[in-house]
C-alpha cells in the first residue's frame, strides 16, 4: 500500500513530458502513434524491446529518434553471423603504459550506451546472443571477473526481420523473456505513405524541436515509481498470468489445447510496470483495467510456448492473448451467466 | 460527505444484491411449484379433495423470499469486486478501486460522471420454467375431480378376451360339454370381471380370466378325447357293418354271420356311446335285432353309424375353431378309422367257413396287415420278390505301388538340423525368392540403386 497517492499537481508535469515527448514522436515518425505510445511505455518502464518488422519500415529511425529527443548516448549493432561477444561487450587489450609496464586494459564495447540498437538480432549466432543475456537482466558486464555497470539508463532496443529466415539463429526463450515488449511495425497507410514521400524527401528525419533534459527524465522515473496498482488490478495480472498456463485454475480451452509453456513471472512483472507506463502516459495516478489489456498483448506475445497443435491449427500467441483478454473476468466477480453488466 | 460516485457505488451495490436475490428467489419458486403441483396431485390421486388445504402451499413461496434473501447476502461478493466493476465499467482507472487505499477526492473531479451501471439479466428462460412450473402447480389444483381420479379408476381393458371366453363357454354350453347351469353361472361371472376390472389392482381380474380359461380347456380337452375314442369304436363298428353287408351278398355263411353279428354288438356295447359327455344315440329297435337285420335295417344302422360319427366330428371342430383343443387332436380325430378297408374285411367273412372265431376284432385291430391271400389277418406282410445284388457291387481296383518310394535309398538318420553343402538351394517362389537358404537371409533388404553406391562407400570406409 502506498504512503500517498500522486496529487493531480505531481502528476501534471510528468504528463506534460510524456506528453511532449509522444508529440515529438508523432511529428518526426509519421502514422505510428500508437506504436510510439508503447515503445515510450517502454522506456519508462525501464524494459526492453524487440522490434519486428519488414525493413524499411522505421525501426532504426524510431530508436534515433527516441535517443535524440531523450538526449541519451545511441549505439547500434549490425548484429552478423561472425559477431563475437567480445565485440558487443568489449575486451581486454594489452597495452603499453607510460612508466613502460605492460597490462590489460578493457576496451567497452558498444553495449556501453544508453540506448543499444541490436539490428537484426537473429543474425548473430547463439553464443553471442547470450552475451547480451546479462546486460539486459542485470545492466552489467561481466569479463575476466570484473563485472562493470552499464550506464543508466540502459535499453536495448532489437529489431528482427520476420522474412529473411535463412542463416538466421531464432533467440532462445531465455532471450526473448527478457524483452519487456515484443511490437510489430506493421505498415502504414497510403496518406502517410503520400505525406512521407510529400515531406521527407531522402527520408531525411526532422530534427526534434524539444529535447527532454537527464533530469526530467529522472523525474519521469520517479514518477512512475509512484504509480499505484490497485490490488484488484494485480489480482487480475496474476489470474492473466496464471491463466496462459495449460492445466491453469481459469486455463480457457485453447490455452489447455495449444500452449505448451504459459508465461513466467517475469511476464506478471513486466504486464505490472507497462501497465503503469500506460497510466503515466494517460495521465492517471492508478492502474485500470484497460491499462493491463493495452499491455497484455506486447508482454505476453512472444513468452507463449506453444505445440505443434497450435502450428498444424495456424494459432498464433496473439490469438491467444486476444481470446484470453476476452473471457477472463477482470474482477473475478463471477456474475452468473445469465447476468451481464452494462454501462448505463 | 458522500460524492455522487460514492452514492452510485452504493446503488450498484444494492442493485446487484437485489438482482441476485430475485434471480434465487426465481429459482427457488420454480422449484417449489413443480413439488407443489406434485404434492397436489399425489394427494388429489389418493382422495384428497380438500381446496383450502391444498392451496396453503402458495403460500411457501414467502419463506423463499426470505430464504433467497439471507443466502444472497451470506454469499455476496466482495465490496472490493463490486467496487472494481464500478470502475471498470465507469472506465475510472483505477482511481476508485485506489479509493480503498488512500483519499483520492483531488481525483474524482476529473473521473467521467458518475452513472450507475446497470444489469441486464437474461432471464427468458428462468421466467418461462417459473411460468411452466406456476401453471402446472395450478394446472394440478384446478383439475376436475373425476380426472383427477380418472387414473386411479380407469377400467382394465379385457373386452376382448371376455368376449372371446363367453364364445367358448356358449359353445361348450351348445355342445353339452357343460350343463346349462353351469354355463350361466361362468356368463355371470365374466359380466361381473369385465364390470369390476380396474387398472388399479388388475392381478385378481387376470387370475380370475385365466381360472375360467383353463376351465375352459380342461373340458374342451376331455370332450374331444372322449370324442376321439368313440369315433374310433364307431368306425370300427362302422367298418364291420358294411363287411357284413357285403359279404352277405358275397354268401356269407351264417355261422360266421352270426359270430359277426355278436362281435357287432359286443364292440357297440364296449363303446358306450350312450355315456360320458358327449352322448350317441342308436335306434335301440336296431341295437336289439342285430343278429337278424335285414338289408333295410343294416343301412339304417349304417346310416345312424355315420351320424354320430359326423356329429362328434362336428364338434371336435367347433372346438378346434375357438382354439379350445390342439389342432393335432381334431386331425387325430378326422384320420381315425382311415385304415380299416371293409372290402377287404367282407373278402374275409365271405371266405371264412369255420364261423364263430376271435379273428374279426383282431383283424379289426390290426389294420394293413396280411390279408385273406396272404395268410389272414394276423400274417406279417411278405416280399415274394427277393432283391438282386446283380450290378450293385463295387468292383475293387489294386492301386499301383509308389514308385518314387521304389526308388528312394536310405542314406541314414539324423540326429539333428540337416547341414547344406557348399550349393546353396535357392527358395523357388514366394516372398523368399531368391533369399539364399542360410541363417539370416529372409531379413535381407532389397538395396536399391540409388542406394547402392552409399552402401559400397559404407564397406569401402569400414575396410
Amino acid at each position: 500500500m502506498p504512503d500517498t497517492i500522486l496529487k493531480p499537481e505531481e502528476l501534471q508535469p510528468a504528463a506534460e513530458l510524456v506528453r511532449k515527448t509522444l508529440e515529438q514522436l508523432d511529428r518526426i515518425l509519421l502514422g505510428r502513434k500508437e506504436l510510439h505510445r508503447l515503445v515510450l511505455i517502454g522506456v519508462l518502464s525501464r524494459g526492453h524491446v524487440l522490434l519486428e518488422g519488414l525493413p524499411g519500415l522505421g525501426k532504426t529511425a524510431l530508436v534515433k529518434t527516441i535517443g535524440q529527443i531523450l538526449k541519451l548516448d545511441f549505439k547500434r549493432i549490425q548484429f552478423t553471423p561472425d559477431l563475437m561477444p567480445g565485440d558487443v561487450l568489449g575486451t581486454h587489450i594489452l597495452q603499453e603504459t607510460s612508466s613502460g609496464k605492460r597490462e590489460l586494459l578493457f576496451q567497452p564495447g558498444p553495449v556501453f550506451t544508453n540506448i543499444l540498437l541490436a539490428d537484426e538480432i537473429n543474425r548473430a549466432s547463439p553464443k553471442t546472443q547470450s552475451a547480451m543475456l546479462e546486460t539486459m537482466q542485470e545492466n552489467c558486464v561481466t569479463l575476466l571477473g570484473t563485472t562493470r555497470a552499464l550506464p543508466q539508463p540502459f535499453f536495448v532496443l532489437a529489431s528482427q526481420n520476420p522474412i529473411e529466415l535463412e542463416g538466421t539463429y531464432p533467440l532462445p526463450e531465455a532471450q526473448l523473456d527478457r524483452f519487456l515488449f515484443r511490437v510489430m511495425f506493421e505498415n502504414v497507410d497510403a496518406d502517410v505513405l503520400d505525406q512521407i514521400i510529400s515531406e521527407r524527401r531522402r527520408g531525411e528525419l526532422p530534427a526534434p524541436t524539444w529535447q527532454m533534459e537527464r533530469d526530467q527524465l529522472e523525474m519521469l522515473f520517479q514518477t512512475m515509481g509512484k504509480i499505484y496498482l490497485p490490488h484488484p488490478v494485480s489480482r487480475y495480472i496474476a489470474r492473466l498470468v496464471s491463466a496462459t498456463h495449460p492445466g491453469g485454475a481459469e486455463a480457457t480451452e485453447p490455452v489447455n489445447k495449444y500452449v505448451s509453456y504459459g508465461a513466467s513471472p517475469r511476464a506478471a512483472i513486466a504486464i505490472a510496470e507497462a501497465a503503469r507506463g500506460n497510466a503515466l502516459v494517460a495521465g492517471r495516478p492508478s492502474v485500470g483495467f484497460e491499462d493491463v489489456k493495452i499491455v497484455a498483448q506486447p508482454v505476453l506475445n512472444h513468452r507463449l510456448i506453444l505445440n505443434y497443435q497450435a502450428r498444424f491449427d495456424r494459432m498464433t500467441p496473439s490469438k491467444l492473448v486476444t481470446e484470453l483478454l476476452g473471457q477472463l473476468d477482470e474482477t473475478g466477480l463471477n456474475l452468473p451467466k445469465d447476468v451481464e453488466l452494462a454501462k448505463a | 460527505m458522500k460524492t455522487s460516485h460514492a452514492n452510485a457505488l452504493q446503488s450498484f451495490a444494492h442493485d446487484l444484491q437485489w438482482l441476485l436475490a430475485l434471480r434465487l428467489w426465481v429459482q427457488m419458486a420454480t422449484v417449489w411449484f413443480f413439488v407443489w403441483g406434485v404434492a397436489i396431485l399425489a394427494l388429489r390421486i389418493r382422495g384428497t379433495q380438500d381446496s383450502f388445504w391444498l392451496t396453503l402451499g402458495l403460500f411457501g413461496i414467502v419463506p423463499l423470499v426470505l430464504v433467497s434473501a439471507i443466502r444472497v447476502r451470506r454469499l455476496r461478493p466482495e465490496f472490493s469486486k463490486i467496487r472494481a466493476n464500478y470502475d471498470r465499467i465507469n472506465a475510472c482507472g483505477g482511481v476508485i478501486m485506489s479509493e480503498e487505499a488512500a483519499d483520492m477526492e483531488a481525483w474524482l473531479a476529473q473521473l467521467p460522471e458518475a452513472v450507475v451501471p446497470k444489469f441486464r439479466w437474461h432471464s427468458g428462460r428462468a421466467m418461462l420454467l417459473l411460468s411452466v412450473s406456476a401453471i402446472f402447480a395450478a394446472t394440478t389444483l384446478l383439475l376436475p375431480e373425476r380426472l383427477a381420479r380418472f387414473s386411479a379408476h380407469r377400467s382394465l381393458e379385457i373386452g376382448q378376451i371376455v368376449r372371446q371366453l363367453q364364445a367358448e363357454v356358449k359353445t361348450l354350453a351348445q355342445e353339452k360339454i357343460v350343463n346349462d347351469k353351469k354355463a350361466d353361472d361362468l356368463q355371470r361371472q365374466l359380466s361381473q370381471l369385465q364390470k369390476d376390472a380396474f387398472g388399479y389392482d388388475p392381478d385378481k381380474t387376470w387370475e380370475a380370466l385365466d381360472h375360467i380359461k383353463q376351465s375352459d380347456s380342461d373340458a374342451a380337452k376331455e370332450a374331444a378325447e372322449e370324442a376321439l375314442t368313440k369315433t374310433e369304436s364307431l368306425t370300427k363298428a362302422e367298418t364291420l357293418a358294411k363287411a357284413m353287408q357285403q359279404a352277405a351278398d358275397a354268401g356269407m355263411n351264417e355261422m360266421t354271420a352270426s359270430q359277426a353279428a355278436q362281435d357287432l354288438a359286443s364292440m357297440l356295447s364296449a363303446a358306450k356311446l350312450e355315456d360320458g359327455i358327449l352322448n350317441s344315440q342308436i335306434p335301440p329297435e336296431l341295437l336289439a335285432g342285430l343278429n337278424g337285420l335285414n338289408k333295410e335295417q343294416m343301412e339304417k344302422l349304417l346310416q345312424a353309424l355315420e351320424l354320430n360319427k359326423n356329429s362328434l366330428g362336428m364338434t371336435v371342430s367347433n372346438l378346434a375353431n375357438l382354439k379350445m383343443i390342439d389342432p393335432a387332436m381334431l386331425a387325430k380325430l378326422l384320420n381315425a378309422g382311415q385304415g380299416y378297408n371293409p372290402g377287404a374285411l367282407a373278402d374275409y367273412l365271405s371266405t371264412c367257413t369255420n364261423g364263430g372265431d376271435d379273428l374279426v376284432l383282431s383283424w379289426l385291430d390290426h389294420p394293413g396287415k396280411g390279408g385273406p391271400g396272404g395268410g389272414g389277418p394276423a400274417a406279417d406282410m411278405t416280399w415274394n420278390d427277393g432283391a438282386s445284388e446283380k450290378d450293385l457291387k463295387f468292383q475293387e481296383h489294386a492301386l499301383p505301388p509308389s514308385s518314387h518310394l521304389d526308388d528312394a535309398q536310405l542314406v541314414g538318420v539324423s540326429k539333428a538340423a540337416p547341414e547344406l553343402s557348399g550349393n546353396d538351394v535357392s527358395a523357388q517362389h514366394g516372398a523368399l525368392d531368391h533369399a539364399v537358404a542360410s541363417g539370416g537371409s529372409a531379413h535381407a533388404q532389397i538395396i536399391l540403386p540409388e542406394q547402392r553406391q552409399a552402401v559400397q562407400n559404407f564397406f569401402k570406409r569400414e575396410n
